[in-house]
C-alpha cells in the first residue's frame, strides 16, 4: 500500500503534523494551530489513531516505576561511597 | 524572590543526610537511564562520590535534586560500561512517518485500563523497558527526565546543558521511537490473544 493511498495528504503535510504532535499532547501549541490540528485529526482517522498511541506511550512512561533500592543495598552503597571518599579526604 | 536552596553542609553527618534524603531519587533516575540494577548502583556510587567531592563548590542556587540530576547525567555519559543498547546516533523525524496504513493504526492496547494496570502486564512492561533502553543515550535522557522523572522541559534542558527547544526536539523523537518500538514488537505477537500476552490493536477496517 502506498503512502498516498494510506493517507490522504502528502508526506510533507505528514511531517509537519508529526513534528507538532508532542507539543500538541503537552498542550503547548498556540490555540490557532491547536484548532487546525484538531480539525485535521477529526478528518483523518489514521492521524487520530497515531496520536492516541503516542499519548498512550507517554502515559506508560509516566507511570513506569523501576524496582526500589533494597535497604541492604542502600546501606552497602553508603559504606562503599564513604570508603572510596576517605582516602581522598586524607590526601 | 525565591530563597536559594540551603547549602549542603560538608561534614560526613551532612553527607549522610544528603544520601538518606536523595538516594532513592538518584537510584530511580539511574535505573531508568541504565535499565538494569548493577549499572544503576554503579551510577549511584559515582554520583554521590562526585557530589561529596563537589559539596564545597555547590553554590546553593539550584535545588539539590537538580544538582544531583546534573551530576548523575554527566556521570552516566562518562561511564564506559559494556552496555547493550543502540550506538549513539541521531534520530530523524522522517524515519517516524508511517509508511503503511497498518503502521498508522497500530495501537497500544490499554483501553479501559489505567496505565498502572496496563504495566502489570509483564510483556508490555518489558517491551517498554526494552524500547527505552534501545534509545540512543541523549534521547533516552531527555525522555527519562521529562516523561519519567516529571521535570519541566526547562529543567531537563538545564540538566542536559541544552536549550528548552533542543530538549523538546529530542524528547519528541524519543517518544516517537518508543511508540514505534512498542507497535513493532507487538506486530510480532499478532497470533496471540491480548489476555495471554500483549499485542497491538488495529482499529477499524
Amino acid at each position: 500500500m502506498t503512502r498516498k493511498k494510506a493517507h490522504e495528504h502528502g508526506e510533507q503535510r505528514c511531517l509537519n503534523i508529526l513534528r507538532q504532535l508532542s507539543a500538541y499532547i503537552d498542550d503547548e501549541l498556540p490555540e490557532d494551530i491547536c484548532a487546525e490540528l484538531r480539525r485535521h485529526l477529526g478528518a483523518c482517522p489514521n492521524c487520530e489513531v497515531f496520536i492516541a498511541s503516542l499519548r498512550d506511550t507517554v502515559k506508560l512512561c509516566r507511570q513506569h516505576e523501576p524496582p526500589p533500592l533494597s535497604a541492604h543495598d542502600r546501606a552497602r552503597l553508603r559504606q562503599e561511597i564513604l570508603r572510596a571518599w576517605k582516602p581522598e579526604a586524607r590526601a | 524572590m525565591a530563597r536559594p536552596a540551603p547549602r549542603p553542609p560538608q561534614s560526613p553527618e551532612a553527607f549522610d543526610t544528603l544520601y538518606r534524603e536523595h538516594v532513592d531519587l538518584v537510584y530511580r533516575y539511574a535505573h531508568r537511564l541504565c535499565g538494569e540494577d548493577e549499572a544503576a548502583k554503579d551510577l549511584v556510587q559515582e554520583t554521590f562520590l562526585n557530589a561529596y567531592r563537589g559539596l564545597r563548590q555547590f553554590r546553593g542556587d539550584a535545588k539539590i535534586s537538580t544538582w544531583l540530576y546534573t551530576i548523575a547525567s554527566r556521570a552516566c555519559l562518562r561511564m564506559r560500561r559494556k552496555r547493550k543498547g543502540a550506538p549513539e546516533r541521531e534520530l530523524s523525524l522522517e524515519e517516524f512517518v508511517p509508511s503503511s496504513e497498518g503502521e498508522f493504526r497500530l495501537q497500544i492496547p490499554i483501553d479501559g485500563l489505567t496505565p498502572q494496570q496496563a504495566l502489570e502486564n509483564k510483556e508490555l512492561r518489558e517491551a517498554l523497558e526494552q524500547a527505552i533502553n534501545k534509545l540512543p543515550k541523549k534521547y533516552r535522557m531527555a525522555l527519562v527526565l521529562r516523561d519519567m522523572e516529571g521535570l519541566s522541559a526547562g529543567e531537563a534542558g538545564g540538566i542536559m546543558g541544552l536549550s528548552e527547544r533542543t530538549l523538546k526536539t529530542r524528547l519528541h523523537r524519543a517518544r516517537l521511537f518508543v511508540r514505534r518500538e512498542l507497535s513493532a514488537r507487538g506486530m510480532a505477537h499478532t497470533d496471540r490473544h491480548v489476555h495471554e500476552g500483549w499485542r497491538p490493536k488495529e482499529t477499524g477496517s
